[in-house]
């Protein structure tokens, strides 16, 4: 069998695994570097890092900013170590990371692409009423049921796992339907700290006029291949790569089926590229033959 | 419903504290019995669900998720001891585990 490695992006930080600053230390990375690269793209001041800094933990752009940055932080450390994927895929807004890591967008034009995106849905995330929620134990079929029956509105965005899903709408039916999980036998369901509610078909209405930025940017060919996680394809051209950030941002996606496309391409070594370990813990039941290795032991 | 014998419960706890020493990359004899499950070792409800899945297979136990989901909302546990003492109730309820209170 050829052992191929993947390198996988999380959206955003939900905890720090508290090796971040150490890890970014012990390899000599000038994490302010990152920050005030993002800071010039964007004429914004990104304040220096630390696991305490409230502009990170309360302001949803700049804590995308912040995962965006530390994920490509991490990537070049990995990549300069000799660690090149064979494949790579970025979780939601992680796409923007995985992008720059596949050569195929500059670390500027991902804070950009992160901003533009973030700006052009900010009349729907500024009215506060829409939101997301992440299910665990219920299974997609009984999801499916819960909001049928009482927020028809509502979608289920994303499927993390055999066990772990997504749902995105407005708000009340977001929370509506966790607590409709809870009493129906959910192991945890809880609110996401975003008000945008990513990958629903509220965002839809905005797809011409991120294409329109998105075509506005240089673009290039992906030199390492990414794979979907609309439509599970592997892809490196500039076309495909354009198509990929309208539909992440747009479009429901599949992080389940996007590993399972991983793994079937024989990917067995798959790192994470991103602080805390979400993606570690959803791929507890996605079942194959490979390893998630940690960053932090290379 | 399953008899729990002492060897059942060394089984339980033994796969238990592997399973954590794995999962959270530590060594066995830093886990104990009192160990904070959130606090201590950064668990979580899909750790959970994988242990039940372990056990499931383990005793070929008739059990829904949803049943025991329900079970655990009401009763959480926070520590290793309550999470062993969990799973052999769920092994010896299986999904008649709501019954039991």
């Amino acid at each position: 069998m050829i052992n191929k490695t993947a390198f996988i992006f999380p959206a955003f930080i939900t905890e720090f695994t508290r090796n971040e600053i150490e890890f970014l230390d012990k390899n000599s990375t000038d994490f302010n570097d990152y920050l005030h690269k993002a800071s010039v793209a964007l004429n914004i001041d990104l304040p220096e890092f630390s696991y305490n800094t409230d502009v990170y933990k309360t302001d949803e752009l700049n804590s995308q900013l912040l995962a965006y940055l530390l994920s490509c932080a991490f990537s070049d450390i990995l990549q300069k170590k000799g660690i090149i994927p064979d494949l790579i895929a970025g979780y939601s807004m992680g796409i923007y990371a995985s992008l720059y890591a596949a050569k195929s967008i500059t670390i500027e034009d991902g804070a950009k692409l992160i901003f533009s995106a973030y700006n052009l849905v900010n009349n729907l995330t500024g009215t506060r009423i829409y939101g997301m929620g992440a299910i665990i134990g219920l299974s997609t079929k009984d999801v499916g049921n819960l909001i049928q029956d009482s927020a028809p509105d509502l979608e289920i965005i994303n499927i993390n796992n055999e066990h772990s899903l997504v749902i995105a709408g407005k708000k009340d039916d977001v929370l509506l339907v966790l607590a409709k999980a809870k009493e129906e036998g959910a192991f945890s369901a809880a609110e996401l700290t975003v008000d945008t509610p990513y990958h629903s078909k509220y965002l839809l209405k905005y797809s011409d006029r991120f294409e329109n930025l998105v075509n506005s940017f240089s673009i290039k060919e992906a030199v390492i291949p990414v794979v979907s996680t609309y439509n599970q394809r592997i892809f490196t051209q500039v076309s495909d790569v354009k198509k990929e950030l309208i539909f992440n941002l747009t479009r429901k996606i599949n992080w389940y089926k996007t590993m399972q496309k991983l793994i079937e391409n024989n990917v067995n070594e798959i790192y994470e590229c991103g602080a805390g370990k979400d993606l570690k813990k959803i791929s507890r039941f996605i079942e194959g033959d490979y390893k998630m290795k940690s960053i932090y032991k290379i | 419903m399953a008899q729990i014998t002492d060897k059942t419960k060394d089984e339980v706890k033994e796969v238990v504290f592997d399973f954590f020493a794995e999962e959270c990359e530590m060594e066995i004899d830093e886990i104990s019995e009192d160990s904070n499950i959130i606090s201590d070792l950064d668990g979580d409800s899909l750790m959970f669900l994988e242990l039940i899945e372990i056990f499931k297979k383990k005793y070929n136990l008739n059990i829904e998720l949803k049943t025991i989901g329900k079970y655990a909302v009401k009763n959480p546990v926070q520590t290793i001891g309550e999470l062993i003492d969990m799973q052999l109730l769920i092994i010896e309820h299986e999904n008649n585990i709501l019954e039991i209170e």
